[in-house]
């Protein structure tokens, strides 16, 4: 791009009103050329100073301060990470996988998230001990409230849904075997699925719904096999979170919120996960997804999507 | 406007902006508490501008807390030679919320026919304990703008507050693009010249 294109343009690349490839070309041609370098910097400071004559608008003050706490709790998360970087058991989400849907894909072996929206969090060592009726939300749900609701449920419909969702697993593993990628690696994949069936429908399988207030059907379901040690969750209908959030699963102890990882369900609302960790078999008391921002949090800040009493 | 719905402090090369550097500093050494500083000190701008943009109450929040993380996380990009840390976040902030805006995908008719335009930007009522080097500026920005040619100030609304490229103002305003480009140019020089005057960034 010669000198006077690049000039001629340079409102326009301030502006953000210039193709992609047009405001590549003058912001490389500008870093070298000392006539639009500074040029650019004083429009694009002129553009930003249009910002600051925006009409004064009040954040809810409120809300402001969760984004706020959110920020920092964040921020800590990162740093602690970076300084000290703990190896985590519970990292459910390492085996995400959509399984709902055309083209299903099962991560074969625990080591490779499917998705590259499935992240590690923080293990539950280094989590704060925030009780779940004072966490911060913008629309909380009353925890014990829905798992008094649960409670009720379950007993009745357990036998059912775990058949239900025995069955609807067994389908979606048998469509695996109509998948014909060359890059999937279907041999690990299917050396997996007796195992993730018994896991399922094993005698000391607990099934723990995970509903939305007011909702009649469930949307999705956490297994754990504490014989085995697997945990399943696969939700249905679950709708997209908001853009840069993402879901995380929280499995919740008397003492604990313990993360299980971050999820994005697939284009049907569907999710699959697996994944082996340790508890005690009486611990759990409930497992819960929030909405929270990229890459989790250590302990749930953001409205309750779903949740189930154990 | 009341003085106290004025931010708290502004951009400028004066102390304000030395106060949001060393913040940065502090941020691309992992200091959380201040990223909190920050967000005390320029959320109120920052939210007044994409609420502007978005008229999403909801929407701007996200924003806000996307820019701000954003902040922390390229803290060690920030380049205080190129402008001002509120130019940078406020940069970050637009495109973001522009971004926002596109992806509505909604008409075209439906984007220049929502209130955003520079017409109802109020009168500067800088408070004099705060930034009195940076409230002229923006007050001879904003006056740069009001005589700015209508022609001008429209295709400046539209690059500015709906994000549309000059092809698209083309289209939107039926001028042939030479023309858009030409009056883009104009409107932008006008409003750099009260930047120049102030303290000049390219003298």
């Amino acid at each position: 791009m010669s000198h006077e294109e690049a000039l001629s343009e340079l409102s326009a690349v301030a502006l953000d009103a210039a193709p992609s490839e047009i405001a590549s070309a003058v912001r490389a041609h500008a870093a070298a050329c000392p006539e639009c370098g500074p040029e650019l910097a004083a429009m694009e400071q002129t553009v930003a100073i249009l910002g600051e004559l925006a009409p004064a608008a009040q954040i809810n003050r409120g809300r402001s301060a969760g984004i706020r706490s959110r920020l920092i709790m964040r921020g800590r998360a990162e740093r602690e990470s970076r300084s000290a970087p703990v190896p985590g058991p519970p990292d459910i989400a390492r085996g995400v996988a959509s399984l709902t849907g055309q083209g299903h894909r099962i991560t074969p072996g625990a080591q490779r998230p499917v998705t590259g929206d499935t992240k590690r969090v923080t293990p539950p060592a280094q989590q704060p001990k925030v009780p779940l009726d004072v966490i911060p939300a913008r629309r909380s749900i009353n925890w014990y409230a829905i798992a008094a609701t649960l409670a009720l449920i379950i007993t009745g419909a357990q036998l059912f849904r775990v058949t239900t969702d025995r069955d609807r697993m067994r389908e979606q593993v048998a469509a695996l075997d109509s998948v014909q990628s060359p890059t999937d690696s279907l041999t690990a994949m299917l050396s997996r699925k007796d195992s993730m069936i018994a896991a399922m429908t094993g005698p000391d399988v607990k099934v723990v719904p995970l509903v939305i207030e007011g909702a009649s059907e469930p949307l999705g379901r956490m297994m754990w096999n504490r014989a085995s040690n697997d945990w399943i969750m696969v939700t249905y209908n679950l709708r997209p979170p908001k853009p840069g959030k993402t879901y995380q699963v929280w499995l919740v102890t008397d003492d604990a919120k313990i993360s299980a990882g971050t999820f994005h369900p697939d284009a049907n609302g569907g999710t699959f996960m697996h994944a082996r960790y340790a508890m005690d078999r009486n611990a759990l008391r409930a497992v819960a997804i929030t909405e929270e921002p990229e890459g989790g949090m250590p302990a749930p800040t953001g409205p309750m999507v779903v949740a189930g009493n154990a | 406007m009341n003085p106290s719905e004025r931010p708290q402090s502004y951009s400028s090369e004066n102390g304000s902006n030395a106060d949001d550097v060393a913040l940065m500093r502090r941020m691309v050494e992992a200091d959380e508490t201040a990223l909190g500083a920050l967000y005390d000190r320029w959320v109120r701008s920052l939210y007044s501008l994409v609420l502007h943009l978005l008229k999403d109450p909801d929407e701007a929040e996200d924003v806000v807390e996307e820019t701000f993380w954003q902040a922390w996380r390229k803290a060690g990009s920030y380049e205080p030679s190129r402008g001002a840390v509120s130019t940078w976040l406020l940069t970050i902030g637009r495109r973001k919320a522009l971004d926002r805006l596109r992806a509505r995908k909604r008409s075209r008719e439906d984007l220049i026919g929502e209130d955003r335009s520079f017409a109802d930007l109020p009168s500067s009522d800088p408070d004099p304990s705060i930034d009195t080097e940076g409230a002229e500026l923006r007050e001879n920005v904003r006056r740069a703008l009001n005589h700015l040619p209508a022609e001008q100030r429209e295709v400046l609304e539209l690059g500015y507050f709906n994000g549309l490229s000059q092809s698209e103002i083309a289209d939107v305003t039926g001028q042939p693009l030479g023309t858009v480009k030409t009056r883009m140019r104009l409107a932008m020089q006008k409003l750099r010249e009260p930047l120049s005057m102030h303290r000049g960034v390219t003298e």
